[in-house]
Order: structure tokens, then C-alpha cells, then sequence
């Protein structure tokens, strides 16, 4: 009898308590309940203390909208993002690469398509930049371009000078005869080792040797090949410079070789504006200077290997489109373009940011004027094997020893041609 | 020992002391292990699944271009095992015997020998890739302070090297493991043979090589067919040190490497094939579960004969 | 023969005469030791000093002890995050797979059923299943089951993976007890969980450090899984944190060497303390002994 009581008194009690606490949570101050949380991802880990402080500007101007801001080391970031997807537990705001690294999540529907009218100014962004963020079969729209990369030459004035040289290169043999002079220096000339990453260094000399945009607009059509000999001229362009890598240059990586040159201690490094942050940072001391590729003579054609990086893109899963395109907008504006240029020094997507970083400048007017596109990862990256992949294992057999120029673009060839269209019965 | 006839009382408590442990063992291990089955048998595209293709994936494995990988792979881990085998085997051994052999500080070296098994493969892995750098490690760093020329290799960029210099890292983190196996055989054995061996006017090399060696069997069975396992499904050391595309060129590419290569895709690779790589893992499950059944039981009924 | 071991008997007093080639083992081990200590020696004075100096004199000693590195490890490296992560998994793993094995290696050495046999080889068989090869299906099964980047999903998949290895070693080892203590108690009136309880678990008690110990160091070891099944950075566990910290520092090697030494650091203390324990629990089955 006493136990049933007891029981009775304490279900009750239990009771009364819970539609007390209820009632008070029913009564708590509605603000907090308003407060909408997105997620962002980005690879630019480089970036994140600038990302960081973006969203922290959109938060002061957007109340009500908190986002939390995650970078992941770019080797793995696809990886990362293609599985947080798959398990529905994607951000709301993604930062998408372009072309093929695009189509991956296009696919399979991970992206949300953005309409003309929800972003403002997107008809102001160039007609490349924007195709470059849709999909390879679904040509809608997924993402607004950040950024435009292209590839040159690094050069350290006050290291070249030790071996007797005052000015950068004017024409590419003459960037050879410098480097030979160089290495006779007892100093090294390249800071770019074999190893990682060389589709980058290959790209910042190649267009000129297989023939810029009309070789591109050929290739794609299936007019030509990557067998043709202006191809293979270009992977033995990047054996010519081996001899000035660093010492066991096929084993010396990506990091190892921005370490070498942010370190000052090699002249030249090849590779891609956007190290223009990374170096800086690095060293703060570092003098040091960013050209386009020389050309072949003093009137000769000059090409830069260009693309639009990649984009700003909505989860098509996202609980709060309006929010997350809210701050789409926002990365459309000048209001992200004007620090971006200023903190990252990239170079914005953004419309009408005047850029007045001299270097950055340099890089803007070479790709206006000898912009040409990057091969592989423009047009190469939709299916597997990539070009790209094929090139990036490729160029260091060749560097090595273990294959021919030739082998190498024949393998290029092959790869590619299990899944492009075009090259069905050239190959 | 057993209780015999199992009362109506105890079977619930049996069932019950059992079924947490078998329940996770069938949702979690076999459950996905027969999914794999099944997932190789479909096409894929990303992470959605297609239509039934029945062996269609496992063709695909058998032509360009992932037949050359697919064999390299599979050549990569014929070479990892066997090099695994012989020098692990032969230095665990001389170990073993040194620490076997000596009066003082047994469990001083023990511990030293075994210390390297320990640590994560991960950090082994970091810790090595940083030492091979050939321009800030240690390693070359040595080799040009004190002039010698064959220290200073690019240990990790010429294809054929880089294996090897992977299995190299391996043994230093893994000899331990064969050493204490051993030691462990030959502290069971029974001292008086020895002694009386001795006493015959036996020299140690043939006490060796007559009692100790014969008596390992069992240690050697254990060894082998544990390495044979690890050398299958060596995945954390080339994917720390050469990354997912199996750098220099792709020859440190194992095929549990290839298989996550395919599952989860690359930063330049474009697509992620689910179907091949499942292929990939019913292949290296069924190799290495069979190869190792086999091996067990041929080599126990050695075991036996001795 | 009887005599000549009878004075073998006399003769084995722990003296292993000395011969020719224990110059040549007694090198082998010095040289191991050598070999062990020099990159760790290498490691830890690397990560008192200054990346940048790394960068020019790579050998050079350190000035001292700077734990500066070890600072941004721990704050902006969030290594304590992560080490905080990998206790949770690896102890919550490792108790839950000491309670099931006990309980499941029990009932298999204990009770003489119908399907004993065949479950006991089911065990078996899950030793040869590596959840390295079940990642994909693992991954869409966790996903589906909501438990993707979580720790108990990690927990719960490494559970199951050392389940198999616990059952078979306790069920060996509870097989050659004898069983008169078990049926004293059954007689006194105890009930089968009081058996368990009371009788059996502190007879097992030796055994269970050995498999705490096998199945602890590679769940705590362990890298592939967090790789795959966990993106949230406040849910990584430290193998992984590491991975994630050579691509965020990459460029400070001070910092690197410091990380890899504040990984390492837990594990090698205890081992420091329990060799015997751990070179004992990691052999477990390979050694018989």
C-alpha cells in the first residue's frame, strides 16, 4: 500500500515539474530560437583566418545568420567533401572547384542550381568564368567563381644576383642560359622538384611548345591529338630543365620545393600566382618578384595557362536556402572582392575590383593578354582517368627515367580516350 | 569441461551472454563484408548506385587502363611480402637469439626491441617521410656533411627505390614483432636438450641450426602467415608517405591502396567508382582469406611432421 | 640417456657459453638499439627548435628546451581535442569489447550447446574480415544508421572488430578452467549471472589486461577509420589530427616533429611502465605463451 503511494506521489510530482519546464522553455526569449547556423567548407586552409573574418563581417551586417567555417588540406579535400554528401551531412556552403571536381558533385545532385536572378551581378561575371562552374551534361548554373588562377614563373632578383645576373629573363633561352649560369654558380636555379605537383610546372611552359588555344580548341574537337609532336615537344621541355632541379629532384616535393624558395634559397620557382599569399606569409622578409613565361624570342607569342578556380555553391540539402544565398551574394560583392584581393592577393572573380597589388596586377594583365586555358584541368578532368592524373604520374616517370616523352603522351592518349568522345578511332 | 546438458534455466543466460557480442560482430563485420560482395556486382555512379552488371566490374579490372594497375598493385604486394618475409624473418631471428643468448638486460632489450611496434603507423609514417626529405631531412643532410654519395639518394622519388625504402620503414617499425615471437618459441624450449646437447660437444651454431630453428616451427608459422596478411593489405605506410596516387609514379600504388583510391577518389581524379573498388576488395578478400587458410594449414601439418 | 640429462639437469644453471658469434648478436642488438633511439633522439630535439632554422641547418642541435612548437600544437594544432577524442573511443571500445568477449567466451567454453561449435567458428571467421576492405559498405551502413561522424559509430565498428580476437582468446583461456569452482556455486544456489560474476570474471582477471592491451593499441593506432567516418575537426581522434595537422603546418617542421612527439608521447609512457604487460597483451596468440 505504502509503495503505491509513494509511486503514485512521485509520477506526479514528475508531472507537474515536467509541464513547469516545459512552460518556461515555451516562455524563453524568442531571439534565440531565430538564430540560423550554416556550415562552410573550403581546401583553402591557407585561407581560413580571411575566410573566418568574412563571415564574421556578413554576421555584423546579417544578424541572425552564424556560420561556422572548416578547411580541409586540399589533397583530400574532394575525398572529404564527395562522403560528407553521400552521408547527407554536406555543408550548407560549399566551396566547389571547377570543371570536372565540379561535375562530381553535380551528378549525383549534390548541388543546388542557382537561377540568373538570385545572385546579383552574375551577369557581369565573364562567360568562361561562369561556364566553368557548371556541370559537364547538366549545364546549369552551381556555383559563383571566386577566383582566377594562372601559372608564371617566382624569381628572386637578390639570389640571381649572386650568380652575376641583374635582370629577370626576356625570352625562355635566355631563362636557360641563366639557369645554366646558375647551377655553374655552385647556386640552385630551380626551386621545383619531380616529385608532386608537376602537371602545375609543366603547365606554366607547355602552351607555348604544343601551340596555346588553337592546340586546345583542336584536342577538344578531336581534331588532334596529345600524340602530336607539339605535345611531346612540351613534356621534353620539362626534362630539359631537370638537370637545374634541386639534388634528388625526383624525390623532392611540392612543399619542399615553395619551402626551398620561400626560404631564399633557390632563384626560380614555376608554378601558380596563387603562391603569391602562401610565400609572403611564409616570409615576410622575401624579396621576390612574379613574371609570365618568357617567350621563345623578344616578339614571340606568349601564353599563360589560365583557369577560373572554382566556386561558391549551395547544398542542395541546405535547411536554409535563403539564408545560405544570402551569403552567396555576399561572396558576389565587392564587399568579399576587395578584401580578397588585399588579404589572400588572388585574384578576385568578382566584377570591377580594382586590383592595385603590383604582382597581382602583373598576373591580371598577363592572363587578358596571353591568357590560354589550362589544359588538363579545363578540359580533362570529367571522367577517369583524368588527364591531369595521367599527367601527374606521368611527367615523373619520364623525370626519373622509368618513360619516354612520347610514352608518357601516348599513355595520356589512352587514358583519356577510354572516356572522350572525340578521340573514338584516333587513338 | 562443460556442463553437460544444458538446463531450460541456463539457455536464456547463454543466449544472452552471447548475443551482444554476436550482434555486432554480424552488423558490423559481415553485414558490410557481404555488402562488398554485392556492391561489386552493380555499376556506380559517384556514391549512387546503378544497375545490376553482374561481372561487368570485374572485366573493367581486366582491361585498360586498370589491368596495369590492378597487376602493379597486386606485383607491389608480391614484392612487399616476400622482402617482409625474408628480412624480418632473418633479423627477428638473429634477435631473438642474441636476446636469448645474453645474461644481463634480457628485459631491457626486449622492451628497446619491441618499442618501434608500438607507435602508430601514422607516425611513423610522418616521422620518416620528414627524415627521407632529400632537401631538409636528416638523411641526406648526413650523407652530403660526411661525403657519402650512396646515402644521398632520392630515397622516396625514384619508382623503383620508393618501394623499397617503404618496406625499409616498415621493417623498422615491425621487426620487433617476429623478434618477441621468436624469443618467446625459444624460452620454451626445454633447456636440458640444450644442455645435454652440449655436453655431446655440440658447437652453438649447430645447436641452432638442429634444436632451436626445428623447435620454431609454430613461431614461424604465426610469423609467416601474419605477415602474409600485413603485406596484402599494407595501406597507412604508402598512403602517408606517397599519397593516394601511389607517388613516385604511381609504384607504391598496393592494391588496399587502390581500392580507397577508387572508393573515395582523388583531388585530380574525377569520378569515384564504387563497383570497381568493391571488385578490387572482394578480389583481395577472398586472395588473402584463402591464402592465409592455406598457408595455415600447410604449414601446421609441417609443424607436425617436425 | 636418463643420466646424461640428469647432469644436464646439473648443468643448466643459465650459463650460455660464450661463442664466436654472440660478438656478432650481441652488435645486432646494439645496433637495433641504435636504430630505435637515434630517430626518436632526432624527433624530439627537432621539435624544440624553429622551423625556419630546420629549413638551414637540419642537424643542428637544439638551444634548449623551447617548447614553443608543443604550445601551438596543443592550442591552435587542437591536439588536446583530439587526444581528448581518442581516450574516449579507445577506452569505451575497449571496455565494451572486454564485456561482450567475457560474456560471449563464457558461454562458448562453459556450455556444451547445440550451435557452440559453429558460433565459435563464427568468431573465428570475423578475425579474417578486415573493416579496412568493408569501408565503403561501412560507410553507407553508418550513414543510413545516422551514426556517421560520430565517435559511437567509430566505437560501435571498432568493437566489432576486436570482438572476434577477444572471444577466441578468452574462450581458450576460460576452457582450461577447471569448472569444479562454476559448479560448487551452481550447488550453493548461485544463478548463472552470479556465476559469471562472481566465480568466473576474477578468475579471468589475469587474461583480460592481455586483451585490453590487443584490442586498446590498434583502435588507439588506428587511422584509416576517422579518416573515412569522421569530418567534424571536434570529433577527430589523434592519428587523424595528426593527418590533418601535416597539411595545415606542413611548412613548420618544428611544429611537425612536435606533433608526432605529443602523438607518441601517451603511448610510450605506458609502455615505458607496463613493457612486459604490452609486448605480452600485443603477442597474445602468437606467442602461446
Amino acid at each position: 500500500m505504502k509503495t503505491r503511494n509513494k509511486l503514485r506521489h512521485l509520477i506526479a510530482s514528475l508531472t507537474v515539474s515536467s509541464v513547469a519546464l516545459s512552460g518556461s522553455v515555451l516562455m524563453a526569449p524568442m531571439s534565440k530560437a531565430a538564430d540560423v547556423e550554416l556550415t562552410m567548407y573550403s581546401w583553402r586552409v591557407e585561407d581560413k583566418a580571411f575566410y573566418e573574418n568574412v563571415i564574421k563581417n556578413f554576421s555584423a551586417a546579417n544578424p541572425g545568420i552564424k556560420i561556422t567555417f572548416q578547411s580541409f588540406p586540399s589533397a583530400d579535400y574532394q575525398t572529404i567533401l564527395m562522403s560528407a554528401m553521400a552521408a547527407g551531412k554536406g555543408p550548407d556552403i560549399v566551396h566547389v572547384r571547377a570543371y570536372g571536381a565540379l561535375d562530381q558533385l553535380v551528378v549525383p545532385g549534390y548541388l543546388s542550381p542557382l537561377a540568373a536572378n538570385e545572385v546579383k551581378g552574375l551577369n557581369k561575371y565573364p562567360v568562361d568564368a561562369l561556364n566553368s562552374q557548371r556541370g559537364f551534361s547538366d549545364k546549369r548554373l552551381f556555383g559563383v567563381p571566386f577566383a582566377y588562377q594562372s601559372l608564371g614563373i617566382f624569381y628572386n632578383l637578390a639570389y640571381m644576383r649572386q650568380a652575376g645576373i641583374q635582370l629577370p629573363p626576356s625570352t625562355y633561352p635566355e631563362f636557360i642560359e641563366q639557369l645554366k649560369k646558375i647551377k655553374a654558380a655552385g647556386l640552385q636555379g630551380l626551386a621545383n622538384g619531380g616529385s608532386t605537383h608537376m602537371e602545375q610546372m609543366w603547365g606554366t611552359i607547355a602552351p607555348m611548345f604544343y601551340g596555346g588555344t588553337e592546340f586546345y580548341n583542336d584536342v577538344v574537337a578531336g581534331k588532334k591529338t596529345f600524340t602530336d609532336p607539339a605535345f611531346i615537344k612540351s613534356l621534353e621541355a620539362v626534362q630539359e630543365l631537370f638537370p637545374y632541379m634541386p639534388a634528388n629532384a625526383t624525390a623532392v616535393n611540392y612543399d619542399a620545393s615553395r619551402a626551398l624558395f620561400f626560404s631564399g634559397k633557390a632563384a626560380f620557382f614555376m608554378g601558380g600566382i596563387f603562391e603569391l599569399g602562401y610565400f609572403r606569409n611564409q616570409n615576410p622578409k622575401l624579396k621576390f618578384d612574379f613574371m609570365a613565361t618568357p617567350p621563345m624570342t623578344s616578339n614571340g607569342k606568349q601564353f599563360v595557362s589560365t583557369w577560373a578556380d572554382g566556386g561558391f555553391g549551395i547544398n542542395s540539402k541546405t535547411k536554409a536556402r535563403p539564408e545560405a544565398l544570402k551569403f552567396i551574394n555576399y561572396l558576389a560583392s565587392k564587399s568579399f572582392g576587395v578584401p580578397f584581393v588585399q588579404t589572400v592577393a588572388q585574384i578576385t572573380a568578382v566584377p570591377g575590383v580594382s586590383i592595385r597589388d603590383r604582382q597581382l596586377q602583373k598576373a591580371v594583365r598577363s592572363i587578358n593578354e596571353w591568357g590560354t586555358p589550362y589544359i588538363m584541368l579545363v578540359g580533362f578532368r570529367y571522367k577517369n582517368p583524368t588527364g591531369s592524373a595521367l599527367l601527374q604520374t606521368g611527367i615523373p616517370n619520364m623525370l626519373n627515367g622509368t618513360k619516354t616523352a612520347r610514352q608518357v603522351a601516348d599513355d595520356v592518349n589512352k587514358g583519356v580516350g577510354t572516356w572522350f568522345g572525340p578521340f573514338a578511332g584516333k587513338i | 569441461m562443460a556442463t553437460r546438458n544444458v538446463t531450460r534455466y541456463q539457455r536464456p543466460w547463454i543466449i544472452a551472454f552471447i548475443t551482444p557480442a554476436m550482434t555486432l560482430t554480424v552488423i558490423f563485420t559481415l553485414v558490410p563484408a557481404f555488402t562488398l560482395l554485392s556492391y561489386s556486382l552493380y555499376g556506380w555512379e559517384s556514391f549512387k548506385r546503378g544497375d545490376f552488371v553482374g561481372f561487368a566490374n570485374f572485366e573493367k579490372l581486366s582491361n585498360f587502363p586498370f589491368r596495369g594497375d590492378f597487376i602493379g598493385a597486386f606485383r607491389n604486394n608480391v614484392i612487399v611480402f616476400v622482402t617482409l618475409f625474408l628480412v624480418q624473418t632473418s633479423v627477428g631471428m638473429i634477435i631473438a637469439l642474441a636476446i636469448y643468448r645474453i645474461r644481463h638486460g634480457k628485459k631491457l632489450f626486449q622492451a628497446i626491441v619491441f618499442l618501434p611496434v608500438i607507435l602508430s603507423l601514422v607516425i611513423v609514417a610522418f616521422m620518416w617521410k620528414l627524415f627521407l626529405d632529400p632537401l631538409f631531412g636528416p638523411i641526406n643532410s648526413l650523407a652530403l656533411q660526411f661525403n657519402l654519395p650512396w646515402l644521398n639518394q632520392p630515397w622516396l622519388g625514384q619508382p623503383g627505390l620508393a618501394l623499397f625504402t617503404l618496406i625499409f620503414i616498415g621493417l623498422w617499425r615491425w621487426v620487433g614483432f617476429p623478434a618477441i615471437v621468436f624469443l618467446a618459441g625459444m624460452n620454451s624450449i626445454n633447456e636440458e636438450y640444450i644442455e645435454a646437447a652440449r655436453i655431446d660437444g655440440a658447437s652453438e651454431m649447430q645447436i641452432f641450426r638442429k634444436i632451436i630453428f626445428p623447435l620454431l616451427a609454430p613461431s614461424f608459422t604465426i610469423v609467416a602467415i601474419l605477415t602474409f596478411i600485413g603485406a596484402f593489405e599494407w595501406f597507412e605506410l604508402p598512403y602517408v608517405i606517397g599519397g593516394v596516387t601511389g607517388q613516385p609514379g604511381g609504384s607504391t600504388t598496393t592494391m588496399a591502396l587502390l581500392f580507397y583510391r577508387l572508393a573515395f577518389g582523388t583531388v585530380d581524379s574525377a569520378t569515384v567508382d564504387v563497383g570497381l573498388s568493391s571488385a578490387i576488395g572482394v578480389i583481395l578478400f577472398l586472395f588473402v582469406g584463402i591464402g592465409a587458410a592455406l598457408g595455415s594449414y600447410y604449414l601446421r601439418r609441417r609443424e607436425v611432421q617436425q | 640417456m636418463s643420466t646424461k640429462l640428469s647432469k644436464a639437469k646439473e648443468h643448466a644453471s643459465g650459463r650460455t657459453p660464450f661463442a664466436p658469434i654472440d660478438i656478432f648478436l650481441r652488435g645486432a642488438l646494439v645496433v637495433n638499439a641504435l636504430g630505435v633511439f637515434l630517430p626518436i633522439i632526432f624527433m624530439i630535439n627537432s621539435s624544440f627548435r624553429n622551423g625556419a632554422d630546420i629549413y638551414t641547418s637540419p642537424l643542428a642541435l637544439a638551444d634548449g628546451i623551447d617548447l614553443s612548437n608543443y604550445r601551438l600544437v596543443l592550442t591552435e594544432g587542437k591536439f588536446t581535442q583530439y587526444l581528448l577524442n581518442s581516450v574516449i573511443v579507445t577506452a569505451s571500445a575497449t571496455f565494451i569489447v572486454l564485456l561482450f568477449g567475457t560474456l560471449a567466451g563464457y558461454a562458448l567454453a562453459r556450455y556444451q550447446f547445440k550451435f557452440n561449435t559453429a558460433i565459435y567458428l563464427f568468431f573465428l571467421a570475423g578475425l579474417l574480415i578486415p573493416a579496412k576492405l568493408a569501408l565503403v559498405p561501412l560507410f553507407i551502413q553508418l550513414k543510413n544508421m545516422g551514426l556517421l561522424d560520430s565517435r559511437i559509430g567509430l566505437i560501435l565498428v571498432y568493437v566489432s572488430g576486436a570482438i572476434p580476437a577477444a572471444v577466441f582468446i578468452f574462450t581458450g583461456f576460460i576452457r582450461a578452467l577447471p569448472a569444479d569452482l562454476d559448479n560448487a556455486a551452481r550447488i550453493d544456489g548461485a544463478s548463472e549471472l552470479q556465476v559469471f560474476g562472481r566465480v568466473m570474471l576474477p578468475l579471468i582477471f589475469p587474461v583480460t589486461g592481455i586483451v585490453g592491451i590487443y584490442s586498446a593499441i590498434p583502435i588507439w593506432n588506428d587511422f584509416l577509420l576517422p579518416l573515412v567516418f569522421i569530418r567534424d575537426t571536434s570529433k577527430m581522434t589523434i592519428m587523424q589530427g595528426i593527418s590533418v595537422f601535416f597539411g595545415e603546418y606542413g611548412a613548420n617542421w618544428g611544429a611537425l616533429f612536435a606533433g608526432l612527439t605529443m602523438a607518441a608521447l601517451p603511448l610510450v609512457i605506458l609502455y615505458v611502465i607496463l613493457s612486459s604487460q604490452f609486448i605480452k597483451g600485443l603477442t597474445a596468440g602468437a606467442t602461446k605463451g
